[in-house]
């Protein structure tokens, strides 16, 4: 597979949140502001690129029946390590995540890319894998954050917009995220049946 | 027969040794990484800790820093409200801060805004503290506001 398609194809083609529909749970937690979904997506494309590395350069020495275990121990190290920077470097931060930080270890995207690519990929198309896929993540997940941000509280990184009094307070409860992932994904749907 | 059972269970077994090593080796080099992260992120998770709670401190005592901060945790409508509550030498409250809670975003969780906390300056025991009589609750979120109420109560009775 090509450098290019690796990195490519998780941007939009195959999204994680969009396409694939994997990693959903954080994704609807943690996006009822815009900075806490970035947060959420550096955190994961720490843990998503690293994992990735490890897993392509470990590959050839990993035993079959025991690959998943030792994936989960790779990425648990990755999450871990990015918990305590995360408390030590930017606490208030760490606050808003709270449990999804730790809980990045069960993200189906970041096993899912482990067994799907690194396994099977060398180390560079699965590093730019875990950047494409990071970034379809991102993209996905502050676009909704900054949705629900606008329409649920009226403002925008926490930057007033107008009075959240007529902003609609459903938005950043969590319906708003059901309903925004839902006129995403149409939307998404839509721009690429126009495309074909 | 017996004997190629005993053979295929001793090949099994050593195999589950070997993997059980690679395993093991896995674990020990992941635990010496997160040794060497811990030993270097936790200094600084600790000072941030006592910083926050430093400030929080400041913030609800009066400027003469007389006085107690007394913690205290009412149930809210999403879960317990961690709050620090100032109160002077002569039994009022110089201060309210909300330390952490699970309220609605957009409804409850604007207990945290100085405009509903500011109220509770001047309190004392002798106040009613309720929603509707002495307090102006926030709308939509009166078990919210109740709990602070409740929170502010509590830590002036503990300060007695």
């Amino acid at each position: 597979m090509s450098l290019w398609k690796s990195f490519n194809q998780g941007i939009i083609k195959e999204n994680p949140v969009l396409r694939l529909m994997i990693g959903l749970c954080p994704v609807l937690a943690v996006s009822n502001n815009a900075i806490n979904a970035l947060g959420m997506s550096v955190a994961v494309a720490f843990v998503l690129i690293c994992s990735n590395a490890v897993v392509a350069m470990i590959r050839k020495t990993t035993p079959d029946e025991i690959r998943i275990p030792i994936f989960i121990i790779v990425i648990s190290t990755f999450v871990t390590i990015s918990d305590y920077v995360m408390n030590a470097f930017t606490p208030d931060l760490y606050a808003a995540l709270g449990v999804f930080v730790p809980l990045i270890v069960v993200n189906c995207i970041i096993l899912g890319r482990a067994e799907a690519f690194a396994y099977r990929n060398p180390v560079l198309n699965s590093i730019l894998d875990g950047v494409g896929m990071s970034l379809g993540f991102a993209l996905a997940l502050i676009s909704i954050g900054v949705i629900r941000e606008v329409l649920g509280a009226g403002s925008v990184f926490g930057i007033a917009l107008f009075n959240p009094a007529v902003a609609a307070t459903i938005m950043v409860l969590p319906p708003g995220a059901f309903i925004t992932i839902g006129v995403l994904m149409a939307a998404l749907n839509k721009f690429e049946n126009k495309v074909q | 027969m017996l004997g190629r059972n005993y053979l295929g269970a001793g090949e099994n077994v050593g195999k589950i040794f070997k993997l059980g090593i690679i395993l093991a080796v896995f674990c020990v080099i992941s635990a010496g990484g997160l040794a060497i992260v811990y030993m270097y992120t936790q200094p600084k998770i600790v000072l941030n800790s006592q910083l926050a709670l430093e400030g929080s401190k400041k913030a609800v005592l009066p400027p003469s820093g007389k006085g107690q901060a007394i913690a205290v945790s009412p149930r809210g409508y999403g879960g317990p409200i961690e709050m620090l509550v100032g109160v002077d030498p002569v039994g009022k409250v110089s201060g309210v801060k909300i330390l952490s809670q699970r309220e609605t975003p957009g409804l409850g969780a604007n207990i945290v805004k100085p405009k509903f906390l500011d109220q509770f300056k001047g309190k004392s025991l002798k106040d009613p503290l309720e929603p509707k009589k002495d307090i102006d609750a926030i709308t939509g979120a009166t078990i919210s506001s109740r709990a602070v109420c409740v929170g502010v109560k509590e830590a002036l009775r503990k300060a007695k």
